[in-house]
This record gives structure tokens, C-alpha cells and sequence, in this order.
């Protein structure tokens, strides 16, 4: 009975414990955060000018590990919430140690991210202005939306998604997938260079677009498609080696 | 070429490669005329003025110095606008003012959005020409300070001012 | 900047033009000051109505009227002179009439180079180079950014140069054979294959080859490869025949294309 109790007690020492540790970490100074996850990552916005990650609340230790750190490919975890957190001149690394369990993780609107999921995590990006660059190396998918800026995505397997809101800058947007399907939408008066190419797969969109080479109208079934809409502006590459591609209207 | 700043195909033209004003003649023609269209709102008018903005472009391309091509485009439009005004109102003194009142009387009935017209009417003419010019091509204010002889702060600031007196009177009629 | 109203930062912000540290001061700012949001709420509203305005449509009148005069220029400008006076629009004629005051117009522009005038062709024979060199500069350090969009946006630079020299090659090569992005990589590929002509190119494509572990990029680099019958190439793709972690279709397309260059 005593033991017990204190297995109880324990426990829920424990989960207050957890609730309470989500982790912060101011980031004056930082001008990229760099998150590295081999599981899924949801990243959204916040008013602070911090990096914030959500412990989620049933993440529970192995009794065994009691008094031990979380130790991975990417560091030790230095967070008490699963995750190796490290400074390197302006720019923050953080690595996801977990392999099995998503992670919520909130920046400011404008910050810069690149984020690499390593093995079956999809990448949720939601919210920012600032430049975002999305990798998911295996299988993971990607989704980014209402976005700003300048994004640099590519997926292996899984499928990439953005809409986009103003593009206000003229960086370079760039966007490949090579098995998954590439899907875009953009509001219907952004001024830019469109460049769709695809090996395997076709183009859809319901742009009205003009492609720059006279005979280029067909080949929007299938491979390269070079156009200017609505007067020209910024540079957007999408390629899809063997997925679909969509562009849409929003 | 969709590369290529207009800057660097402005010098291939004043270099002799002729056919390069056609790239900029695409490119820009569009904004041209819906700047001329929103000063004056006369249909008409604004595309003879955006022929003669181009031709000025093709005749005096040796004169280009080789700064911001979109400033250098939007004075000679502003001036082509400018002249149109004071050869057709010649006995009054005070030309500019008279010539951008007149804009208003000649004007066609705008078909679309007339609110944001009617407000940016308001405006005085220079005020709504920085406007027009800032919101519409979204030139930069590097771009505008050279066409006003400014610097980019104080146009910072006017255009700001503007937007905020233009806001006021926007609201206010809707 | 707590106290301070950020009235004048507030059509840059909706503009996202800002910093990221004014940026970050301006949102800061808006989440305690009534006064702000009011203002940015209603700057949003003016906005909007500027997105929404049409512009309307010159007719096509004025693009068959430009190449007009545009053709008649080129005319004149040769040494061959058509005899185009009779073709000649009204619309010309009448600009012609008005030549005088035209030359006044633009005189403003023309003072500053009145001088250079003269010098013209020496000047912009220099003027030339300085902006090779330039551009050469602006390309290079770009593609050193720590934003992979601005690496992509320096290789892209490439478009300007006719004949780059070896540093911009060499530079382009780095990309494409170190770059942590593959959205860069792939950018300087496409860059690359316009030169495939240059043997550096090639060699540089064949290591790549042997390197690249992103399928959109190896069967792009293989097919471009097959289309210069580049036969060094034979050895790395049939390396990547029997490699485990080549993807199926990779291995299906070296299967179709290695027998054209063997």
C-alpha cells in the first residue's frame, strides 16, 4: 500500500513537473533557427521574441532513466523536454532527440527558420513573414502556409504544400519534390516569373498563364513551362520529378 | 532576359540593341498608362501620353544615365503629363495647379472602385502623384527621392503623411 | 520604442518591408498600444482598396503603335535607310511636330550627361565592364549568404553573363558539389547545364554525379549528361545501377539511357 501511494505520488510530482517545462529561450541576437527532427514538427507563431517548445503533456520518462539526460544523434537534451537547444553565432540549432513523438515548437512572425525532418516527420510551418527553408529528406511531407517570404522547400516522398499570402520581396522562391506531389497557392495578382518543370508528372493550374515561348500553351501538360504573370516580379521555381504539379489561385 | 534589371537592358539599348525596349516596353508599358490613367481619367489621353513616354524612351536613349530606370521612366511621364496641361491652359499663370484642377472636370466617369478615385481626387495633385506612384508600381523610396530631388527619409515621411490623410478622407466617404 | 507610437513604421509594416528588428519592435509595439492597431486596422482597410483597384488596360492599339515607331528607329538607325517615309503613322507626325518641346522635357536628364556625351563610347565601354564586374561581385558573395534563397537567388545571377569567367564556374561548381540545400544544388545544376560545352563543366557534372544523393537531381544530371554523349559518364551511373539506395526509377531511366553512350 505504502509503495503505492508512493508511485502515485511520484507520478504525479511527475506530471505537474512536465506540465509546467516548456521551454524558452530569448533570441536576441539569433537570426536563423535551425530545427532538425526525425519526427513530426509544428511550427507556428507567437507575439514573443523567444523560441518556445511545447513539452505536450503525456511525455514520460523511462524510470530507469531517472536522473539521466536524453542523449541522441544531435546533442543532449538540454531542455528537459526532448530537445538539444544550442547557440552557434547568430544562428539557434534544435534538435528533436525523440524518435517517436511530434513536437510543437513557436517563434515570432518574422524570424528565419530552416527546418530538416530526417526521416518520416512532417513539417508544418504556419504564419511567418520571415524566410523559411523546409526539408524533409524521406518520407516526411511538407506544408507551409500563409507565408511572406522567401521559401526554399523540397520533399523526397512525401508532398509539399504552400500557400502563400502577399509576396511582398523579390527573393528567389523555390520549390522541388521529387515522388510527392508539388501544390501552390499564390493570390491571383502577384507579380512574378514562374518557372514549372516536371519530368513524370503534369501541370495544373488555373493561372492565366501566358508562356513566354509561342508554341509553350501545350507543353502545360507536362514539362517545362516558363511564364510571366501579372507584369513579372519575383522568381518562382517549382519542379516535381515524378509528382503532379499544381498551381492555384487563391 | 527575365533576369535582367531594367537597368542593364536600358544600357543594352542606349548601346544600339534596339529590340530590348520591347522587354520594356512590356514590362512597364501597363503601369505607365494606369499612372497616367489615375492623374488624368482620360482615357484617351493617357494612351497617347504612353506612346509619347515610349518614343521619348526609343529617341533619347543616349541620354540615359545609367541610374534608376523606373525613376527615369516615371519623369518622363510625369513631364509629358505636365506638358500636356500647360500647352492646353497657357493663359493662366499659376499652370500646374490649374491643369491638375482641370484633370477633374474633363474626367470620364470611373467605372470601378470609385471611392479610392474620388478620395486620392482629394489629394493635391503632388500628393496624389507620390501616392499613386508609391502604391501602385510600389516604387521604392530610393527611386522616388531621385525623381523629386529628395531623399528617401523625407519621402518616408510624406508618403506616410499622405496615407494618413488619405485614410482619413477614404473612411470617411465609405 | 516601448513609448513611442510607430505611426510612420506602420504602411512599411503592412508593406513587409521592414527590418527584422524594427520589424519585431513595431509588433511588440502594436500588441499594448490601442492607438496603433486602431491605426494599422484602418491602414489595412486603404489598403485593401488599393489591392483591389483594377488597372485598367491600355488597348492594343498602343503595343502595335510602339513597335511601329520601334521599327522605323531601327530603320533609321542602320545603314540601310528604307524608304519608309509614306508608311510612316500620323502618330509619328504628330510626335514629330512636337519634337522641340520633348527636347526640352528631357533636358533635365540630359545636363547631368552633357558632358559625358562625348566620351560616350569609352564611357560605356567602362560602364560595361564595371557592371560585369559588379554583378560578378554581387553573384559571389551572394551564393556565400546564409539564406539558401539568396544562395539561389546569386546562382540565378548566372543569366547575365554570356561568357562567365573561370571564378564564376568554379564558384557555381562549389554549389553544386558542397552545398547543404538541394534547392540550391538543383539551381546551380540548371545554372551549370548551359555550359556544357566547357570541359570544367562536365568534369564537374560526372562528380556531382558520383556525389548527388537527391533523385530529382541525379536524373537531372543524367539526362543532361546523355544529351552531351558524354561518355565518362557510363562508369558513375552504372556505380549507381548497383548501389542499394538508388532509387527504382533512377535505375530504370541509367538502364534506358546508358546503352546511347556506351
Amino acid at each position: 500500500m505504502r509503495k503505492i501511494t508512493f508511485i502515485l505520488i511520484a507520478l504525479f510530482v511527475g506530471t505537474v513537473a512536465k506540465g509546467q517545462s516548456d521551454f524558452k529561450k530569448s533570441l536576441s541576437g539569433i537570426e536563423w533557427v535551425k530545427i532538425e527532427s526525425k519526427t513530426d514538427i509544428t511550427v507556428k507563431t507567437h507575439s514573443s521574441n523567444e523560441l518556445l517548445i511545447k513539452s505536450g503533456p503525456e511525455i514520460k520518462t523511462p524510470d530507469r532513466a531517472k536522473g539521466l539526460k536524453l542523449v541522441g544523434a544531435g546533442g543532449t537534451d538540454n531542455t528537459n523536454v526532448g530537445f538539444s537547444v544550442v547557440q552557434d553565432g547568430n544562428t539557434l540549432i534544435v534538435y528533436n532527440l525523440r524518435k517517436n513523438k511530434g513536437a510543437e515548437i513557436y517563434l515570432p512572425k518574422s524570424q528565419n527558420i530552416a527546418i530538416k525532418s530526417t526521416w518520416n516527420g512532417d513539417i508544418e510551418v504556419d504564419g511567418f513573414s520571415g524566410e523559411i527553408e523546409a526539408d524533409a529528406q524521406l518520407n516526411g511531407s511538407v506544408k507551409i502556409t500563409d507565408v511572406n517570404g522567401p521559401v526554399t522547400a523540397n520533399s523526397l516522398n512525401g508532398s509539399l504544400e504552400v500557400v502563400f499570402g502577399t509576396v511582398t520581396q523579390d527573393s528567389p522562391i523555390s520549390l522541388y519534390s521529387t515522388n510527392g506531389a508539388v501544390d501552390v497557392s499564390l493570390p491571383s495578382n502577384t507579380p512574378a516569373n514562374l518557372s514549372l518543370s516536371t519530368l513524370n508528372g503534369n501541370v495544373y493550374t488555373d493561372f492565366d498563364v501566358k508562356a513566354e515561348d509561342r508554341d509553350g500553351l501545350k507543353s502545360l501538360l507536362g514539362r517545362n513551362v516558363k511564364a510571366t504573370i501579372n507584369g513579372g516580379g519575383v522568381k518562382i521555381s517549382m519542379k516535381s520529378t515524378n509528382g503532379n504539379m499544381y498551381l492555384r489561385k487563391k | 532576359m527575365e533576369a535582367l534589371s531594367d537597368e542593364m537592358i536600358m544600357q543594352k539599348v542606349a548601346d544600339g540593341n534596339l529590340d530590348l525596349l520591347k522587354v520594356l516596353f512590356d514590362r512597364h508599358h501597363k503601369h505607365v498608362y494606369n499612372f497616367l490613367y489615375k492623374m488624368s481619367g482620360n482615357r484617351m489621353l493617357s494612351e497617347d501620353l504612353t506612346q509619347d513616354v515610349f518614343y521619348k524612351l526609343i529617341k533619347y536613349r543616349d541620354s540615359y544615365n545609367n541610374g534608376s530606370f523606373l525613376s527615369w521612366l516615371f519623369t518622363i511621364a510625369r513631364n509629358s503629363l505636365k506638358t500636356h496641361y500647360t500647352r492646353n491652359h497657357k493663359s493662366h499663370e499659376d499652370i500646374e495647379v490649374l491643369a491638375y484642377k482641370a484633370v477633374e472636370e474633363e474626367q470620364e466617369v470611373m467605372e470601378n472602385n470609385a471611392q479610392l478615385q474620388h478620395a486620392l481626387n482629394q489629394l493635391d495633385p503632388s500628393d496624389r502623384e507620390l501616392v499613386i506612384l508609391n502604391r501602385f508600381k510600389e516604387i521604392k523610396y530610393e527611386d522616388l527621392a531621385e525623381m523629386m530631388g529628395s531623399t528617401p527619409g523625407a519621402i518616408k515621411t510624406k508618403v506616410c503623411r499622405i496615407l494618413k490623410k488619405l485614410k482619413h478622407i477614404y473612411l470617411e466617404n465609405l | 520604442m516601448e513609448n513611442k507610437h510607430v505611426l510612420d513604421q506602420i504602411p512599411d509594416y503592412l508593406d513587409g518591408t521592414l527590418d527584422n528588428e524594427t520589424m519585431k519592435a513595431v509588433e511588440d509595439h502594436l500588441t499594448n498600444c490601442m492607438e496603433c492597431q486602431k491605426e494599422l486596422e484602418e491602414m489595412r482597410v486603404l489598403f485593401k482598396a488599393f489591392e483591389e483597384e483594377k488597372t485598367t488596360v491600355p488597348s492594343d492599339r498602343l503595343k502595335a503603335q510602339f513597335e511601329e515607331v520601334l521599327e522605323q528607329e531601327k530603320s533609321l538607325q542602320g545603314n540601310v535607310v528604307h524608304m519608309t517615309q509614306d508608311k510612316k503613322s500620323s502618330w509619328a507626325n504628330n510626335i514629330l511636330k512636337v519634337a522641340a518641346s520633348i527636347a526640352l522635357l528631357v533636358a533635365s536628364f540630359q545636363m547631368g550627361s552633357v558632358f559625358q556625351q562625348k566620351k560616350v563610347d569609352k564611357e560605356i565601354a567602362l560602364l560595361k565592364d564595371e557592371t560585369d564586374h559588379m554583378k560578378q561581385t554581387a553573384m559571389l558573395s551572394l551564393m556565400e549568404n546564409q539564406s539558401a534563397s539568396k544562395r539561389i537567388q546569386g546562382v540565378s545571377y548566372i543569366e547575365e553573363f554570356e561568357n562567365p569567367d573561370e571564378a564564376i564556374i568554379q564558384a557555381l561548381a562549389n554549389r553544386l558539389l558542397n552545398d547543404e540545400n538541394d534547392n540550391v544544388r538543383l539551381t546551380a545544376f540548371e545554372a551549370l547545364s548551359k555550359f556544357t560545352s566547357s570541359e570544367k563543366v562536365k568534369n564537374v557534372l560526372i562528380e556531382a554525379l558520383e556525389k548527388e544523393k537527391n533523385p530529382s537531381i541525379q536524373v537531372a544530371i543524367i539526362q543532361t549528361l546523355v544529351q552531351i554523349q558524354e561518355k565518362k559518364a557510363a562508369e558513375p551511373m552504372k556505380r549507381l545501377l548497383e548501389q542499394e539506395d538508388t532509387q527504382p526509377f533512377i535505375k530504370e531511366q541509367i538502364k534506358a539511357v546508358l546503352p546511347s553512350i556506351t
